[in-house]
């Protein structure tokens, strides 16, 4: 469906999205990363938009830049407002249906539908400029979807939504991911996103991008047995920190430390278990007053942190 | 969804760029119906009157219909319509940015091509109906005999010189985007402006060579004008004019479509 090969975009001495290299089937795909990630970058040159400056991307089989066939087949909502004012989402979502290659009455016939669909019926009439951030944002989606493509690309989505309208739009997409199993050809969707828990909530795989590389890829789970791989983060507080890393660094399991605070020590190890048994000892031999010893956090965001201050080099 | 209860989109000339060009064009004559542009639309049709009205009232014997046609041509044809594409054509891709609705269009198949050739016949559409009332009500204020004709003539160069200058500055509209009106006001002065009053072949391929000739011809001015003048015309029939600012069109248009196929533009929050 969808296939980047060593792809590097550069903008003047920016660099844009590094050395990336992967495959996605039909199915929903997060794209996970910080602002500035490369995410928007890697969208772009995803739908076509903009023209790697080295490698190669094939979307249905085909380089996607300036190629109708492709763009035909592709339903995109970038993550900027729209700050179209005078036109009502109805005139919007019919016209960009129309620019899809749809006759008159068939873009109107799936501009009201698709209108109806996002929640967006009783206000389709209503120009651009007296909606809400959330009411417009459902008036892109609907513009990305009423053409029916089999590619649909979701940037920042349910950004600046109120928790309402995030839940709304989550099973919206959900719902049209879901369907995609159904779908006679299969659909494929893409949505980028700095927050996890929006795409958890997708059920997605994850590919992560840090600094225009990517970092991990793969469903939740193997990105949390990858991360296993490393070494995972414990944390404790007490009152003598410093004396506790000098007890603990002849630990053949520690492989770094570092203090936050006063009275923070956390340890990177392979043998978390063994560290805290060894943690144990120390405190009963040195008589230290420890207050808390956490493990490093499991879920995804959790994960999502580690994986971007190891990209940094902080904590490897 | 079947083809027949929603209609499919298809890659035939009618579904891929025509109707997409046609919406296009039908959505830019919406957003030119806003009062700031209805205010500049009514500036434009009153201009060349309010400036025919004052030299009428200071000529003391009437004014001479040539003097008068000559003074219509520069404010109507010339002036009016290089001002109302300014503001119709030169924002045709900048304004889409700033809109934040450019990456909506771009990713249509046809988008980009009938997001230009659209702007285009909007430009051309509602500089002209302006142009043409200007000309109609500056005729009718210089009280030049035989209007009728008159106004005929004036709406044909109207619309020649929207074609021909729309497809002008579609070309910064497109390379300069964020620039485009200094580029176009730029453009129109060397182009326009100095390369067409240059006698050589260079004023060829200007807009305002025709439409000068075309004025001479129609006007019937050829024998009367000094030989140095007629180095400023070219003696080619009317029929030669036309289908020169026609073509001078299609080539510009062309080269701007093809032009915006391939233009990137980076996405700001990224970079």
């Amino acid at each position: 469906m969808l296939a980047l090969t060593h792809v590097t975009k550069v903008f003047g001495s920016v660099i844009g999205v590094n050395d990336v290299t992967v495959e996605l089937g039909a199915g929903a795909h997060g794209l996970l990363g910080p602002n500035g990630a490369g995410k928007t970058t890697l969208l772009g040159l995803i739908t076509g938009q903009l023209r790697p400056t080295m490698g190669q991307v094939r979307v249905f089989g085909e380089r996607p830049f300036a190629n109708p066939r492709v763009l035909r087949r592709i339903g995109f909502c970038p993550a900027a407002d729209l700050l179209e004012r005078r036109a009502t989402p109805r005139e919007w979502v019919r016209y960009l249906v129309r620019l899809s290659g749809f006759r008159r009455d068939a873009a109107a016939e799936r501009a009201d539908r698709e209108l109806d669909r996002v929640g967006l019926g009783e206000a389709m009439d209503r120009p651009l400029s007296t909606l809400s951030k959330g009411m417009r944002q459902r008036a892109k989606l609907a513009g990305a979807m009423a053409h029916d493509p089999d590619l649909l690309v979701l940037d920042e989505p349910f950004d600046g939504l109120d928790p309402v309208a995030r839940h709304d739009l989550v099973g919206l997409v959900r719902h049209w991911a879901e369907s995609a199993d159904t779908a006679e050809v299969p659909r494929t969707l893409i949505v980028a996103s700095h927050l996890l828990h929006e795409v958890e909530a997708l059920q997605a795989g994850l590919a992560v991008i840090l600094g225009g590389r990517l970092v991990a890829s793969g469903t939740a789970g193997e990105i949390r047995d990858m991360v296993d791989a490393m070494p995972s983060e414990i944390r404790i507080r007490c009152d003598a920190p410093r004396r506790l890393a000098e007890a603990v660094c002849s630990t053949a399991g520690a492989e770094s430390m570092r203090f936050e605070g006063d009275d923070l020590l956390v340890v990177a190890t392979r043998q978390p278990r063994e560290l805290a048994e060894r943690i144990a000892h120390v405190a009963v031999e040195e008589r230290l007053a420890i207050r808390e010893v956490a493990a490093g956090d499991r879920s995804l965001e959790g994960i999502f942190g580690r994986l971007v201050r190891l990209h940094r080099g902080v904590g490897s | 969804m079947s083809a027949s209860d929603a209609g499919q989109a298809d890659s035939s000339f009618r579904n891929a760029l025509l109707a997409p060009t046609l919406a296009v064009t039908s959505f830019q004559l919406g957003r030119l119906l806003s009062r700031q542009r209805l205010l500049l639309a009514a500036l434009g049709v009153i201009f060349p009157a309010a400036v025919m009205l004052a030299v009428r009232r200071t000529a003391a014997e009437g004014l001479d219909r040539d003097l008068a046609v000559t003074m219509i041509y520069a404010l109507v044809p010339e002036a009016v319509c290089m001002l109302g594409l300014l503001v119709t054509m030169c924002p045709a891709v900048a304004d889409e940015l700033e809109r934040g609705t450019w990456i909506h269009i771009a990713v249509r198949p046809g988008g980009r091509r009938a997001l230009l050739l659209g702007t285009y016949l909007a430009a051309v559409i509602w500089t002209s109906i302006v142009a043409i009332l200007a000309a109609i009500l500056a005729v009718v204020v210089a009280r030049v005999p035989q209007p009728l004709p008159l106004i005929g003539m004036l709406a044909v160069l109207v619309v020649l010189s929207t074609l021909g200058r729309a497809a002008l500055f579609s070309l910064p509209a497109v390379i300069l985007p964020k620039r485009a009106l200094v580029a176009s006001v730029a453009v129109a002065l060397v182009v326009e402006y100095l390369a067409g009053f240059i006698p050589a072949v260079v004023n060829q391929a200007t807009v305002s060579l025709r439409l000068r000739s075309l004025l001479v011809e129609w006007m019937g001015w050829r024998q009367k004008l000094p030989v140095e003048m007629q180095l400023l015309i070219d003696p080619q029939p009317a029929w030669v004019q036309i289908a020169a600012v026609i073509c001078l069109a299609a080539v510009l248009l062309a080269a701007a479509v093809k032009i915006l196929d391939f233009r990137q533009f980076p996405p700001s929050v990224e970079i």
